[in-house]
């Protein structure tokens, strides 16, 4: 998935991988970003409608995000390896949304997978195309446990930059004038 | 009766319009350097040569890190003093520009709707608007949060209703 935007196709699924939730890693992850008593305490948990210790819903999203770059990484490995050099993907504009459906309880093996549901050319940054992603986790019983609606950056091979475009980012370049035309758009 | 949320606000108590601010934070060479190693392995997010060649232009935060320290203020500032039951999902994340290293963030959130569950009339359905900026005051993650809140008094189950 580390390709070029044009060799990115739409349909295609891929398996980003499997984790196993732990008891300490979900309390760990609650300690620092997201300190809910029913994502920190299991004793306290008991009380809540949870009725134990559930990880944070921001852990399941984050754990995720690794599993996408990991898998992007071994795909620009693979690239490497057959003589291609690989696309780049950009950092992402936003996500549209994340729903979380059912608890991730310690011992919970969670496999990711990643649909590109459709992808084009951004207007705003050249050069560049935006992918459009569903990402399902499911649990070790089959059920869904979240699932999100992404969107990345993905750098266009056949991109030719406008004359106009190549002259600009040249003057931004010499070190005065490229500091005054910098404030000025900046 | 909960004892962890007893004595904490319940649904009833919140209302429409209600802001909360969430306080402010530095964001660390270190923050960004932890997050992204566990997290966001990307090199422009662990290598300040690699961050300076991409489209960000220099160092700058992971976004998912971003809403992960947004998500702690919420915490502290309100999610720990309301009768929680946890998160139903993210809406219209976006994040305008990047939060560079050494930017000091701040967060407001705003309760922009509240509906009790037809299905669970204990469960308070609470949509927050948060509102991330850096120290210009510049917009750098805007995102909608859902949640449920405890219903103190809980009325009967609607009829026919599903969520």
């Amino acid at each position: 998935m580390t390709r070029w935007y044009e060799d990115v196709p739409v349909g295609e699924t891929f398996t980003l991988g499997t984790h196993e939730f732990t008891a300490p890693e979900i309390v760990r992850f609650a300690t620092r970003y997201d300190p809910q008593y029913f994502h920190l305490d299991p004793e306290a948990a008991r009380h809540s409608h949870f009725g134990g210790l559930v990880a944070s819903g921001w852990h399941t999203v984050s754990i995720g995000h690794r599993y996408m770059v990991d898998t992007l990484a071994a795909e620009e490995e693979r690239l490497r390896g057959l003589g291609q050099e690989p696309g780049i993907s950009g950092p992402s504009p936003g996500v549209n949304k994340m729903e979380f459906k059912a608890p991730v309880r310690p011992g919970d093996s969670v496999t990711y997978t990643l649909n590109v549901t459709g992808k084009r050319v951004s207007n705003s940054i050249p050069g560049w195309g935006l992918l459009f992603n569903d990402l399902e986790a499911v649990n070790q019983r089959g059920e869904l446990v979240y699932r999100a609606e992404l969107v990345g950056f993905s750098k266009l091979r056949d991109y030719k930059m406008p004359l106009r475009l190549r002259l600009m980012l040249a003057l931004t370049r010499l070190p005065i004038l490229g500091n005054v035309l910098a404030k000025r758009t900046g | 009766m909960n004892p962890i949320t007893a004595n904490r606000r319940h649904f009833e108590d919140l209302r429409v319009g209600e802001i909360i601010e969430l306080g402010d934070m530095v964001v660390t060479r270190e923050m960004i350097f932890e997050f992204a190693r566990e997290f966001d392995p990307f090199p422009f997010h662990l290598d300040e040569d690699a961050a300076k060649a991409s489209l960000l232009g220099g160092l700058a935060a992971s976004g998912f890190q971003t809403a992960a320290l947004t998500l702690r203020m919420l915490g502290d500032s309100f999610l720990n003093h309301v009768a929680s039951m946890g998160g139903l999902g993210f809406a219209d994340l976006k994040w305008p520009r990047p939060v560079m290293v050494g930017d000091t963030i701040s967060a407001t959130a705003t309760l922009v709707g509240l509906r009790v569950s037809r299905s669970h009339p204990e469960r308070g359905i609470v949509t927050t608007d948060l509102a991330v900026r850096n120290q210009k005051a510049e917009p750098v993650m805007t995102m909608r949060l859902t949640s449920i809140v405890e219903v103190r008094h809980p009325g009967p189950v609607s009829d026919g209703a599903a969520a």
